[in-house]
């Protein structure tokens, strides 16, 4: 077996390897939310926003397969950590509580597997409605392109979507509540010292990301924009 | 004080185990949880009754022998308390405890409350030493070792390799004891000689033994009698990663 191969099979390895897919994926995320912020700017802003990445051709490929093989590796490497658990203790205990203190179980940390099960699934039905929908065309300074905000507008009036995506971005919150700081302390990025304060930037980091992505749909649905 | 006990009781690995109720009504509130046992065996000696096995040596907190899992918690309710040193003082007249073995696949029942942790020294064996011959004592200032390094090697050598980390993870995960093992020697001038191939053998062999793999819940560093934090864990990563020449 090669090098790479023996070191993504091992335990240590393949803690690296979820938090390095994590920061990758949590960088998209980010990107993505500051591309969302462009509807506040109006139809011509993230119309356009949405054309120059199409305009990218190639390069779109690369970051899009690139994120493909993140996003699965990722979610393998979740549900594989989650099914070692179960094998690595066949009879559980009676009784089982957390002590508390330094411990961070929560509600985050323990549904890991749950919530990311139920973003994989959102991840797809999100690409149904959005990437894979046959657009209406808008242009703008004589440009012909996808009209994004028709899209958007359209399908945030539905009362349905609109709650089952503020939803999903709750658990995504949740998700990202653990998944950050787990994934400095997976690379080894951890002090005693600098712990407490990565868990509480990672705190913020996902309420911020939560509630950038609510802001949407509940402007949209509200009329508020 | 009384005491409500449902007790694990398990005649061997092949056979299945169940909880068995005792009531303790004259539980001095100054007995240590271990002298309550004690006290309930005698009780089922003078009736005839098999024994609870239970494992234990120093009842100081320093060997690591004591291993219960009391009310879903290893080592009980108090931070850094091995179970030897909880008194019954810190529970309440009537309560009910639930008193179970540290449980997972790599930690094999033995009896009771015993389980088997030679696992641990396995991944001992695999690297967790030095092979270089120290001699007689060398002179305390022969070798300067800075502030820093000296005291994070002695906070992780603090581990009584007790498995308190294992059974409270919920993924049985032994990546503190191995972190700590691995990070104590990283930081001394003695652990380099094998320092790369040490951790990729404790890594290797720790994921061998069958215990599961971390997922940063860090319930090991809130049981852990001699409060090691899981800062051992990110050190073994960054370890294994510089090791990575080891790897083959």
């Amino acid at each position: 077996m090669s090098k790479a191969a023996t070191f993504l099979k091992s335990q240590v390895g393949r803690k690296i390897a979820t938090g390095v897919t994590g920061i990758g994926l949590v960088l998209f995320i980010i990107v993505h939310l500051l591309g969302n912020l462009a509807y506040f700017a109006g139809p011509e802003a993230i119309n356009t926003y949405s054309y120059t990445l199409h305009q990218m051709g190639p390069i779109l490929w690369v970051v899009r397969l690139g994120l493909l093989a993140f996003f699965v590796y990722h979610v393998w490497l979740g549900i594989s950590i989650w099914l070692e658990k179960r094998r690595a203790r066949p009879e559980g205990y009676s009784v089982y509580a957390s002590r508390g203190g330094a411990s961070r179980q929560n509600w985050s940390s323990r549904s890991m597997v749950v919530t990311g099960i139920l973003l994989l699934i959102f991840v797809f039905t999100h690409l149904y409605t959005f990437a894979f929908h046959d657009f209406a065309t808008a242009i703008h300074d004589g440009v012909e392109m996808h009209d994004v905000h028709q899209r958007l507008t359209e399908v945030f009036q539905n009362p349905v979507y609109t709650i089952y995506y503020v939803v999903i971005m709750v658990l995504l919150g949740m998700h990202l509540r653990h998944g950050v700081w787990s994934a400095f302390q997976s690379l080894g990025w951890m002090s005693r010292k600098s712990n407490p304060i990565i868990y509480s930037i990672a705190f913020v980091l996902a309420v911020i990301i939560a509630l950038g992505f609510i802001g949407l749909p509940i402007s949209i649905y509200f009329g508020l924009v | 004080m009384t005491i409500h006990l449902k007790i694990w009781r398990q005649k061997d690995r092949n056979t299945p185990g169940k909880l068995v109720d005792y009531t303790m009504d004259d539980v001095n509130p100054d007995m240590s949880f271990l002298e309550m046992l004690d006290w309930l065996n005698e009780r089922l000696m003078n009736e005839g009754k098999e024994p609870i096995e239970f494992d234990h040596d120093c009842r100081e907190g320093i060997c690591g022998s004591c291993n219960l899992v009391l009310n879903g918690m290893a080592h009980g309710p108090h931070e850094a308390t091995a179970v030897c040193q909880l008194h019954m003082r810190k529970y309440k007249d009537g309560d009910t405890i639930v008193v179970e073995p540290w449980r997972a696949k790599a930690f094999p029942m033995i009896k009771d409350l015993v389980v088997d942790r030679s696992a641990f020294d396995r991944i001992m064996t695999a690297g967790g030493y030095i092979s270089i011959n120290t001699g007689a004592p060398a002179d305390a200032n022969a070798l300067p070792i800075n502030k820093y390094d000296a005291d994070l090697a002695f906070d992780y050598a603090a581990c009584i390799g007790c498995g308190a980390c294992v059974a409270a993870c919920p993924n049985s995960s032994a990546s503190l004891f191995t972190g700590a093992k691995i990070s104590q020697l990283a930081h001394l001038p003695q652990g380099n000689p094998e320092r790369k191939r040490r951790v990729v053998n404790m890594v290797d062999k720790m994921a061998e033994e069958g215990f599961g793999d971390c997922s940063n819940f860090a319930e090991c560093e809130a049981v852990c009698p001699a409060e090691i934090s899981i800062t051992a864990i990110a050190e073994m990563r960054r370890e294994y990663f510089n090791a990575l020449s080891e790897i083959e």
